[in-house]
């Protein structure tokens, strides 16, 4: 009974082998399009977490402060929520960092009188403070301090960072439900040309007893079949695009793009994204089945 | 088999399409529905195969009580039956092979038995050399008898045929006489609509007549008893 469907539906796809292959090339592309843009989406997303780790709160110390003054506020920034960790960068130690990076230019460094570099504490923050609102209040308490003669963070380009991202997901989430519709209708609109294209059989198959489930059934295997079908076509069309991006774009811009990784889909995100397909031919279906195949 | 009481059908064109008609058809008759174009003949066997619901009455056909049966028992009780159209409705792209055994096959009949039953169907028919034709390839006549296959193929107890010979010449038409003879013979009940009084003649048997919507004539009257 099970081979009767596909066979159904088999005939169905080949009844308009042109409707039924642009219908499937417009759900590839829809989910291509869709996956491009996931693909962009996650890696922006994995980036900003990277570089959201990487923020920090540097606080120079004036010349003057005690070596008692330097612990006592180490520990007292040490007790803010927004604290992760707090380490104390010496003056000599600042000077050697900068030796390491002048390397065969240390004599630049030579006639100085005195060390000009001040000690600072680089107060990392807590996951959940690292954004720029959380970098403000910490700095909010810092100002007030004696001890502190200046401070560095870099929270405004997180900002716009997160401004970016948040674009990205309204556009994401907009155009996801463009194509959801667009999807959606198109596969009803083949189911229905199908429906109307066998509607003889249809009605032989009412006349001699044939239930509902059992005229339906072709028709929702068929849009199951190209919602699905579409989905894993985009998915490996992604998959190349992915992969000539990588080789022939990333890698050789690689240092200059700042090293960071790039990643295809997970395995469940791949899995959701075939799942989305089957489910797209199911409702896809429903829509012509409810209303031009009442049984 | 058969049993209607106090039928009644209205359409908005037509508000009297039958009206008040009570009879019953037992079990191995052959009946003629006989009466002129608009007389009712099809709405009649309509109802009886569930294509229209009654506006009023009782309709019990094969034991289902037609009136209050739901769109998912359909099926069921047309199973029960097999229904011969005058415009054949076959599937022009199929064989006649494959017109029958569509019919078992769409109730998930088995590869092996569907092939049985749809051989000795086309042999019943007379057509058993005639299966890989497609319709097109046949006569009137021959199409006609493709479609009384696939009525009988899946065994019913009751056969409607609507004006089964209104597109055939007279010899084709007593051969398909012949075939509906038959299947009576065989011990299916039969119900043949038709508005050629030439028929009975040919092949006689009992008769209801209908005019206008209602019942003129019954050779098999007796007093309803329903339910």
């Amino acid at each position: 009974m099970g081979g009767y469907f596909f066979r159904q539906a088999r005939q169905n796809l080949n009844q308009n082998p042109w409707m039924n292959a642009i219908t499937l090339g417009t759900i590839t592309l829809s989910f291509l399009i869709l996956g491009v843009f996931l693909v962009i989406f996650l890696n922006a997303k994995g980036l900003m977490e990277e570089w959201g780790s990487r923020i920090r709160v540097t606080a120079y110390l004036t010349d003057s402060v005690s070596n008692e003054g330097i612990n006592r506020l180490q520990e007292k920034i040490r007790d803010f929520r927004e604290v992760r960790e707090v380490r104390y960068r010496s003056k000599d130690e600042a000077l050697k960092a900068l030796e390491e990076r002048l390397k065969g230019r240390q004599g630049l460094l030579k006639g100085l009188p005195r060390n000009p570099l001040p000690g600072s504490l680089e107060i990392q923050l807590k996951p959940e403070y690292q954004n720029s609102l959380g970098v403000q209040r910490l700095v909010e308490k810092l100002r007030g301090a004696p001890e502190v003669e200046d401070l560095q963070f870099g929270a405004e380009w997180v900002e716009r960072f997160s401004a970016f991202m948040e674009l990205l997901e309204v556009l994401g989430l907009g155009l996801g439900g463009l194509f959801f519709l667009a999807t959606i209708f198109v596969i009803s609109s083949t189911i229905r040309l199908n429906i109307f294209a066998r509607r003889e059989e249809i009605e032989i198959m009412r006349f001699v007893g044939a239930t509902g489930l059992f005229i339906r059934a072709p028709f929702y295997i068929e849009g199951i079949l190209q919602g699905f079908m579409g989905a894993c076509l985009a998915l490996a069309m992604l998959f190349a695009f992915f992969q000539l991006f990588s080789t022939k774009v990333y890698d050789p811009l690689k240092d200059l793009l700042g090293n960071f990784p790039v990643h295809f889909l997970t395995m469940e995100q791949m899995a959701a994204m075939a799942l989305g397909g089957l489910a797209l031919g199911l409702l896809g279906t429903q829509v012509s089945v409810g209303r031009y195949l009442r049984v | 088999m058969i049993e209607m009481v106090h039928v009644n059908k209205a359409y908005d064109a037509s508000p009297q399409a039958l009206s008040d008609i009570t009879l019953e058809v037992e079990k191995g008759k052959f009946v003629y529905l006989i009466g002129p174009s608009g007389a009712g003949k099809t709405t009649l066997l309509k109802l009886l195969y569930a294509a229209d619901r009654p506006t009023k009455g009782e309709i019990r056909v094969n034991g289902f009580d037609v009136v209050r049966l739901k769109s998912r028992e359909i099926p069921y009780l047309r199973r029960s039956l097999g229904v011969v159209f005058q415009g054949y409705k076959l599937l022009s792209h199929r064989t006649a092979f494959e017109n029958v055994a569509f019919a078992l096959e769409v109730l998930g009949g088995r590869r092996r038995e569907v092939l049985k039953k749809t051989t000795q169907a086309l042999h019943l028919v007379g057509l058993e050399r005639k299966g890989n034709c497609l319709p097109s390839q046949l006569s009137a006549g021959e199409q006609q008898r493709v479609a009384i296959a696939r009525a009988i193929v899946n065994e019913p107890l009751l056969i409607l045929a609507d004006e089964p010979t209104g597109n055939i010449d007279l010899g084709a038409t007593e051969e398909i006489m012949r075939l509906f003879d038959e299947i009576n013979f065989r011990g299916a009940t039969v119900v043949l609509a038709t508005h050629n009084d030439r028929l009975p003649l040919m092949l006689p048997k009992e008769r209801i007549v209908l005019e206008r919507g209602r019942m003129v004539e019954n050779t098999m009257f007796k007093p309803p008893v329903f339910g």
